[in-house]
């Protein structure tokens, strides 16, 4: 008998869309019947701390709806999470139970390892942070998940980024050009093959390592996807690698979808952006 | 009049008895700079601890912040390393994240920061929803 929940997975990984479907295809095998939620209708307000009364409304608003589905909830984003439990769910009346998809996973990492059954030959270094860990100790957990794939080798972090993770660097930019040539130089120094992220807000910022020809990187659900037989693609890699031809692997239909001219303003320059990589 | 509380209501009343409770508790020991990974960063960088946390404090009560302060301010990222290193639990974390909002204008006082507001922010979220659900996918997801 499967466990019905919401899988909340928050705004921006919505660049994403193999991470989240291999994230329901991991919950159901592990017997969960995952509903998923998220998108601009279900933002936690975290982005709005110079507009206190639109980040309560917009909380009020998500509490409520969560509150109506009735049933547990497992957060992917850990802004969404950190934020529901500094803010939101001290000021609104949650009626949910709450886990973050990795506790969530590792509670079951029994029922998960046999699951892992494609070997992923491939030594990882772990892009991690210091915060965040006071709530769900990713930097513990996500090595011992790792560890579960036949083939991954998972090496000593030899490296932490300050901050809980990366996307709140976009207005530092000299801390982010650290946080990338810190993290490129201890994975290569350790014999790293890749570089794997736990958040998807990382993945974004440190795939521009891969496309600039640093390091192939991941985040940590494409290798536990990939040793399940999931064949899910990652798009937004094969376009960040494409840079300004990005729109050929995109497609035109697609690219109507959101407006030639949106695309070029709003996207076209995340796809092009690469990191500033210093040698060492 | 209606009976309905005023949208924001209790995230302001929470805000501001964790406001008070934090300028009841901070000693300006300065412990929360001295081990904050991002002070580094900071446009006005100072070793002076237990002042640049008395600029925080100031921002709290709604006065102006000393460009030390505001410097800080402007680059934490939620490290969380001065949690434990406060040694009169006060949670600096909370403490900064309410200066932010604060300094950006956003719990009523003017602005100290300046607001860097991307306004292609939740375009780009539901363009890229667009990009990479099915139409049904969009339909029931978001």
């Amino acid at each position: 008998m499967s466990t019905a929940v919401t899988f909340w997975y928050g705004c921006n990984v919505l660049r994403h869309g193999d991470i989240i479907h291999a994230c329901l295809d991991i919950l159901r095998a592990l017997d969960y019947e995952p509903s998923p939620v998220g998108g601009v209708d279900y933002c936690c307000g975290t982005v709005k701390d110079a507009n206190q009364t639109a980040a309560a409304g917009m909380a009020t608003r998500t509490v409520g709806k969560l509150n109506n589905r009735g049933a547990p909830v497992v957060v992917w984003c850990p802004s969404c999470h950190s934020h529901m439990h500094e803010f939101m769910g001290r000021t609104n009346e949650r009626r949910f139970d709450m886990s973050y998809l990795v506790e969530l996973l590792h509670a079951k990492r029994e029922r998960l390892a046999p699951l892992l059954v494609h070997e992923v030959p491939m030594r990882v270094f772990l892009h991690q942070h210091v915060g965040f860990n006071d709530l769900v100790p990713v930097n513990r957990m996500v090595p011992e998940l790792l560890g579960l794939i036949p083939g991954v080798q998972v090496l000593q972090a030899t490296y932490t980024a300050p901050g809980y993770m990366c996307a709140s660097f976009a207005a530092l930019p000299k801390a982010l050009e650290d946080i990338h040539n810190n993290t490129a130089r201890a994975a290569k120094d350790g014999g790293a093959d890749a570089v794997v992220s736990v958040f998807h807000q990382c993945y974004r910022e440190m795939v521009g390592l891969d496309a600039a020809g640093a390091i192939p990187v991941y985040n940590y659900i494409h290798l536990i996807a990939r040793s399940m037989g999931l064949p899910y693609r990652d798009e937004y890699k094969e376009w960040k690698r494409a840079g300004e031809h990005a729109a050929e692997l995109i497609g035109s239909e697609r690219i109507a979808k959101v407006g030639i001219q949106f695309y070029e303003r709003a996207i076209l320059p995340e796809l092009k952006k690469r990191p500033s990589l210093r040698n060492s | 009049m209606s009976d309905r509380p005023q949208i924001g209501q209790r995230l302001k009343e929470f805000e501001e008895r964790e406001v008070e409770r934090i300028l009841g508790a901070c000693t300006q020991c300065g412990k929360c700079h001295e081990v904050c990974p991002m002070a580094q960063y900071s446009k006005a960088p100072s070793g002076d601890h237990p002042s640049i946390v008395g600029g925080v404090l100031a921002v709290l009560r709604g006065e102006a912040g000393t460009p030390e302060a505001l410097g800080w301010i402007g680059v934490c990222t939620r490290s969380g390393v001065c949690v434990p290193a406060c040694p009169e639990n006060v949670d600096p974390k909370m403490m900064m994240r309410l200066a932010r909002m604060t300094a950006l204008g956003g719990r009523g006082q003017p602005a100290q920061l300046p607001v860097k507001e991307d306004p292609d922010y939740f375009d780009r979220v539901r363009a890229f929803a667009k990009l990479q659900l099915s139409d049904d996918e969009l339909k029931e997801w978001t």
